[in-house]
Parts: structure tokens; C-alpha cells; sequence
């Protein structure tokens, strides 16, 4: 599957996502409760949130400057605890390693708990190929995978529907009656799914923190089909992204302080499973096997860079999505990567390729509110200006797809101008006297210069008034040298 | 006292009233003023695009200029905190480094210094009306100096300041953005306007040129009454200093 998008592929998906009334209106309307729930939560809640913050940046910093060898000990307790641990690393070695165990156990359907780094790697898609059939568990999956749409957002996939929409779509897909009452239609995805866990045999899950010191994962999730799917079966599978290895339970529990309420806005979930080891001798329940994929997709190449390494923080609550006033206008899918919004601008270009989704790098305001919200304080916004700079072929070169990326020649001349004017008192003056001199034909011929015509497309002719040095000259008591 | 003001170059394109004004209300403090008749851009444009090694001259063009240890008054929280924040991060480990830590300590942004270094009290001279105010996302969350003012407009007693809902959402100006991304940001401004129309307000209050051409511009295609105002032309004119 190619993760090559155009210039022109992103114009078009942003603009049919800006038309979309109905999609808006969604997004809006939801985000908007998120981020009500998430300031309601702290405030009620935290005595002190931003000592939080603090706290849960130091551990995950901590974590990344000692990955590789708290990668070893996590891998050594799973392995004594009777986890199996494979190394990934790539989305190929992952997607093979899957496959392969489905094959020595001769199943063809594997049932999915929420996973964005299956996503990231593509899984169903691969199995299917394969003739595996992957049925996704969590309600939010499981309306996108009726209607054959990757997830819109990280913690919410389906956010873009409304409880209408999705009637419709359990009705067309499921041949349920209509409703549009969240209990009814909780009522029928979970028929659909019972028939699905009976008698299912494989089951597959993310990874939300890898204890090194315990050997132990630990998943949160709201909805109960993430415990059925890792505790009712024989086989379990959880694919894990090593930056999700973190050394101690304490840690863990900071990080799961933070994370659910900007995720959600609730204070915990319904759901912990902290799962320490396969079914053991004696005992009546629990899967036979437990397999755990540390999977690696260039997050080591992540790790490398002085600035970059710090996206590895991600704990993938989605706030920086909630707040972003781009996503909520265009939603998820107008990003074209399996990770949108401020944080999927930061590690789309590192996981896919600068080269593959550079174009997304424009879609943001530098509004900061990312940063500003970030429960594990990555500087969002500052590392997508980094990346600008490396699509600008002045970054530090080391991401991923720098040499192939596209750069503009124009852009480049225009700011190599900029700079020329904004560097000499004498050429600048002129310009603003060219500005005063020559404003006035911009009205004439505004829609006939390109950046002008964008700013045109929805504002009036702004007021050009250059005259402030003749009248700061003019000003009594002012030294004008 | 003297201090330097650096105009920015909306102000001295489009908004040279705005500096007139800003600069008269240090002049009613006592303070001199020097204006630097070679002073350009803060460099946001290429910043924000990336060029940081032109970002870097244009910097050092202010940074040489304005050397003597007066404060520089900036007239909008977003060029103020370029200015005072990202040039640290511009010249991390740069040779430069401490003659721009310098130069940034001496930032600051209008409203923050008439408030907390010159302590103004104003008298509200004009008639009773309400409006509402818009936070530019810098000068919020980099430069930190959005309170200083919002707490100039309550000191004005006739005015009845009229929080929006989603004050702190972009307006998407964003410079650049807005010429890159034309259509995402036409749907923020236009969201940012049916926040400002369902406040009833006669006046749009921003410290910031950029937030306010944008908002303004698109107010006006849009034909909605109520009027774009820049903070500085607003205090000047309720306090009768026009």
C-alpha cells in the first residue's frame, strides 16, 4: 500500500471535507463536548494538573533516554512470566509474524480489540489479502469497518458519524431495525459481536503501557469487547509500539492519571486490564498463549533526532486532535495517514516518509493550543515548524524520505527575497512605499496575484495605509534616527 | 525613560494609525520614544515556513539594530513574542546565542508593559457599549501577555466586555497559513465570526494586526455590523487621546 499522497490528492479530500455540512457539524458538536468534558474533569478533579504534566513529561523522557535497555528487561520478565515476545521492524515483519501464527493455527479469523499501530501497519488489509478475515471488536471500528473507512480519529474512530448515521448503517450492514437511540444501537452491535466472540479462537489487541520491570501489559479501554478480546481466547496477540515501554507500575499509573481525562474527559475508564501472563497451570480461564510484537517502524530513526525523539512521549489520548482548529474543520481522514491532527503531522512524515505527506505539514495555524494541551507536554507545534524546515531542505536531514521530498523552488526564492528586504532599512522603506504608491491596484488586480486572490477568496481588499514613517517623522517628541 | 517601538510590518503597511496611537500612549507616561527608521519584520513569515537560516539574518538585522539596553515596545503579541521566545529556540546553540538572549529580555509587548512595568490607570471618557475580544493564539500561549490586555479594556468602565465562547481558537490568520490554506482557513474565520455575531456587540477588540485583518476582512465580505478595532486605536479613543 503505497503512503504516497499529492499536493493536489490533499486539496481535493480537504475540500470535499470542508463541504461536507453534516460532517462538520458532527465534528464540531463532539469536539467541542471532548473539550468541555476534558476543562470540567481538571478542574474538579486535579489540584494540580500542570505539576502533572510535568511529572508525566519527566517519566516518558526518561523512559526514551533508556529505551533500548528498558526494551531488554521488558522482553526478559515477559519471557519469565510465559509471554512470547517478537521483535518487529517493520510493518512487514509485524504483518508476517501475525499471518504465521494464524497459519500454524489454522484459523482465519482473528478478533480485534482497538489498535492504532494495527492500523499503522495495515493489518486488516494484509490479512485479508491472505484470506484472514480481521473483525474489529470496538464499536467505533466496528461501524467504520461496516462502511469500509479507516478510522477518523486516534481514540475515536467513528466521531465523524452521528447516532442517525450510524442507525442507517446498522440497518443497511447488519439488517437491524432502525434506530438511533445509543442504548438500542449499543444494543445491537453487541448481538453482532456475541456472535462473533463465540467459539473465536484468536484474538488480537494494542498496547497502551509495557511495564519493563513486571514484564506486564496494560490496556485501557471503555467498552469491555478489549477484555474479551485478550482474555477469551486461546491465543492472544498484542502488538505494542516500543516507545509504549515504560519501566514501573508508578509510571504507568502517572501516565494513566493523564491520559484519560484528556482523552475523554472522565477520570478513569470503565476498563484496566493489566495482563501479567498467559493462562497458568491449574487455572480455568485465560488464553493458552500470549504473543507480544514490539514493533519498531522507524520509531528507533524517531528516537535518534535531539528534537524529534520527544513525539515518542505520545500516549495517544487525542487531546492535541480535540483542540486542533484545523481537524475539527476537515477531520481525520483529510490528512490521508493513519495518524491525524498536530500529533500525526509530527510522526506521520517520521513513520511514512517526509516525502510521502509533506503536504500535511501546511495544515496547521501554529496556534500552539496543541502544545498548550499536551498532557505529556510534547511541543507540537514547535516540531511541526521543524519539520517545515526539513521540507524546506534546512532541517537537520535525518527524516525519513528528506532527500526525495519535493521542495518549491518559488517558496524558496520568495523568502530568499523576503530576507533581502527584511534585511536592508533602505529596500524595505521602498517597499512600503511601493505599497503606498501601488496598493490601490491590488482591488483591480488582486484576484490576479496568487496569494492575494487566496486572501481575496473570503475577505475584502484590506486597507493598505503606509504611511507610518512620514507621520512617526511628524510626531512630536519622537527620536525618528 | 526611552524605549525603542518596533512598528511590525502590518503596522507600518496597514495599520500606521494603530502605531501612532500605541506610541502616543507611551508618550503620555512620559516615556521617549525611539523609532528605528531602519526597522523591517520580526521574520515570523519565514519562520513559520521554516527558512530558518533567512529567519537568522532577518533577526540579526533586528537584533544589531535596536543595541542600546532600552525595552522594545512591540504593538501585537505575536510579533513580541517571535521576538521574545522563538529567537531563543531560533538561535539554540547558535554562536549568536547570548547577544540574542539580550536583545529578548528586552521584549515586551505593549499592553503587558504600560500595565506591569508603568502601571497606567485610564479614565474612560466615552459612551456606554459592549464588546467582545479576541486573544491571538501567540501573543496567548508564547508571549503570555493576553490578561495585561484584557485587564486595559475593564479598566475602561463604559465598556462591557463580552467574552466569546471560543476566545482562544485560532482565527486562522496564522500568517502564511492563511494564503496556503485558504479554504481551512475561510472555515475558521467564519466560525470565529458567528462566535463574535451571537455576542451582540458593537465592537471586535484584538491586539493583534494580523487576527484583525483577517477577522475584519472577512466581517466585511460577510457584511456583518460590528466593528474590527485594534486594541491601541481603542484605549487611544476612549480615552480621548485622538
Amino acid at each position: 500500500m503505497s503512503n504516497f499522497h499529492s499536493k493536489e490528492q490533499y486539496e481535493e479530500i480537504i475540500n470535499q471535507k470542508l463541504n461536507d455540512n453534516q460532517l462538520r457539524k458532527n465534528l464540531q458538536s463532539v469536539m467541542q463536548t471532548l473539550k468541555t468534558n476534558r476543562k470540567n474533569t481538571i478542574a474538579a478533579r486535579y489540584t494540580d494538573w500542570e505539576a502533572l504534566r510535568e511529572l508525566g513529561r519527566r517519566v516518558k523522557q526518561n523512559t526514551l533516554a533508556n529505551l533500548p535497555t528498558l526494551l531488554e528487561i521488558f522482553e526478559k520478565n515477559a519471557i519469565k512470566n510465559g509471554f512470547k515476545v517478537h521483535w518487529a521492524s517493520n510493518a512487514k515483519d509485524a504483518n508476517e509474524i501475525i499471518l504465521s501464527l494464524m497459519q500454524k493455527k489454522s484459523q482465519n479469523i482473528i478478533l480485534k480489540g482497538k489498535s492504532m499501530a494495527s492500523e499503522e501497519i495495515h493489518l486488516n488489509a494484509y490479512l485479508k489479502e491472505n484470506g484472514i478475515s480481521a473483525v474489529e471488536t470496538d464499536l467505533g471500528e466496528l461501524i467504520i469497518q461496516l462502511i469500509d473507512e479507516p478510522p477518523v480519529h486516534i481514540v475515536a474512530p467513528a466521531i465523524h458519524k452521528n447516532r442517525y448515521e450510524i442507525g442507517n448503517i446498522f440497518k443497511e450492514k447488519l439488517n437491524a431495525p432502525l434506530e438511533s437511540e445509543p442504548e438500542k444501537l449499543n444494543n445491537i452491535a453487541r448481538d453482532h459481536l456475541r456472535k462473533e466472540f463465540k467459539d473465536f479462537k484468536i484474538g488480537l489487541s494494542g498496547v497502551n503501557f509495557a511495564i519493563a520491570n513486571e514484564g506486564a501489559i496494560w490496556l485501557v479501554e471503555n467498552e469491555g469487547n478489549g477484555r474479551m478480546s485478550t482474555t477469551a481466547c486461546d491465543i492472544h496477540i498484542a502488538i505494542c509500539g516500543i516507545e509504549k515501554v515504560i519501566e514501573s507500575f508508578e509510571d504507568a499509573s502517572i501516565l494513566d492519571l493523564l491520559l484519560v481525562p484528556s482523552a475523554t474527559g472522565a477520570n478513569i475508564t470503565c476498563y484496566n486490564n493489566i495482563i501479567r501472563s498467559p493462562r497458568k497451570e491449574g487455572e480455568l480461564d485465560g488464553p493458552k498463549e500470549v504473543h507480544i510484537i514490539l514493533l519498531d517502524n522507524n520509531r528507533s530513526k524517531i528516537l535518534a533526532d535531539k528534537h524529534y525523539y520527544r513525539a515518542l512521549s505520545c500516549i495517544r489520548c487525542g487531546t492535541c486532535l480535540n483542540h486542533c482548529p484545523v481537524y475539527d474543520k476537515i477531520g481525520g481522514h483529510a490528512y490521508l495517514s493513519t495518524y491525524p491532527g498536530p500529533i500525526g503531522e509530527v510522526i506521520s512524515p517520521q513513520l511514512f516518509g517526509l516525502d510521502n505527506c509533506s503536504p500535511m505539514l501546511n495544515l496547521c495555524s501554529l496556534c500552539e493550543r496543541c502544545s498548550q494541551v499536551c498532557p505529556v507536554k510534547i511541543p507540537l507545534a514547535s516540531l511541526i515548524r521543524d519539520l517545515r524546515s526539513e521540507k524546506a531542505g534546512e532541517g537537520r536531514g535525518g527524516v525519513l524520505g528528506y532527500s526525495n521530498t519535493h521542495r518549491s523552488k518559488i517558496e524558496k526564492q520568495s523568502f530568499m527575497i523576503f530576507r533581502n528586504l527584511a534585511t536592508s532599512g533602505l529596500k524595505w522603506r521602498l517597499l512600503i512605499y511601493q505599497v503606498r504608491i501601488f496598493g490601490g491596484f491590488g482591488k483591480i488586480f488582486g484576484n490576479m496575484i496568487p496569494g492575494l486572490k487566496n486572501w481575496l477568496s473570503c475577505r475584502s481588499y484590506p486597507k493598505l495605509d503606509a504611511t507610518l514613517h512620514s507621520k512617526v517623522k511628524q510626531l512630536k517628541g519622537v527620536i525618528y534616527e | 525613560m526611552k524605549v525603542y517601538f518596533f512598528a511590525t510590518c502590518l503596522g507600518s503597511i496597514a495599520y500606521s494609525n494603530t502605531c501612532i496611537n500605541a506610541i502616543k500612549l507611551l508618550q503620555k507616561e512620559g516615556i521617549e520614544v525611539i523609532f528605528k527608521k531602519d526597522q523591517t519584520c520580526c521574520g515570523q513569515p519565514s519562520y513559520n515556513s521554516g527558512y530558518y537560516e533567512d529567519t537568522k539574518q532577518v533577526a540579526l538585522h533586528n537584533i544589531n539594530l535596536f543595541n542600546e539596553p532600552y525595552p522594545i515596545i512591540v504593538p501585537s503579541g505575536s510579533c513580541a513574542g517571535m521576538m521574545r521566545v522563538d529567537y531563543l529556540e531560533l538561535f539554540e546553540n547558535d554562536g549568536n546565542y547570548s547577544m540574542v538572549k539580550d536583545f529578548s529580555s528586552r521584549v515586551f509587548e505593549l499592553s503587558e508593559f504600560l500595565l506591569k512595568e508603568l502601571k497606567v490607570r485610564y479614565t474612560d471618557t466615552g459612551e456606554k457599549i459592549k464588546a467582545t475580544w479576541h486573544s491571538n493564539c501567540h501573543a496567548l500561549r508564547v508571549t503570555k501577555s493576553i490578561e495585561y490586555s484584557k485587564a486595559l479594556i475593564r479598566q475602561l468602565k463604559n465598556v462591557e466586555l463580552i467574552e466569546l465562547d471560543k476566545e482562544e481558537e485560532c482565527c486562522g490568520f496564522g500568517g502564511t497559513f492563511s494564503i496556503k490554506e485558504p479554504q481551512v482557513s475561510k472555515a475558521m474565520v467564519h466560525d470565529k465570526i458567528n462566535d463574535i455575531k451571537s455576542k451582540g456587540v458593537d465592537y471586535v477588540i484584538s491586539g493583534d494586526a494580523g487576527c484583525l485583518m483577517n477577522i475584519s476582512g472577512a466581517m466585511d465580505k460577510m457584511g456583518v455590523d460590528v466593528k474590527g478595532i485594534h486594541l491601541y486605536d481603542f484605549i487611544a479613543q476612549r480615552i480621548n487621546l485622538v
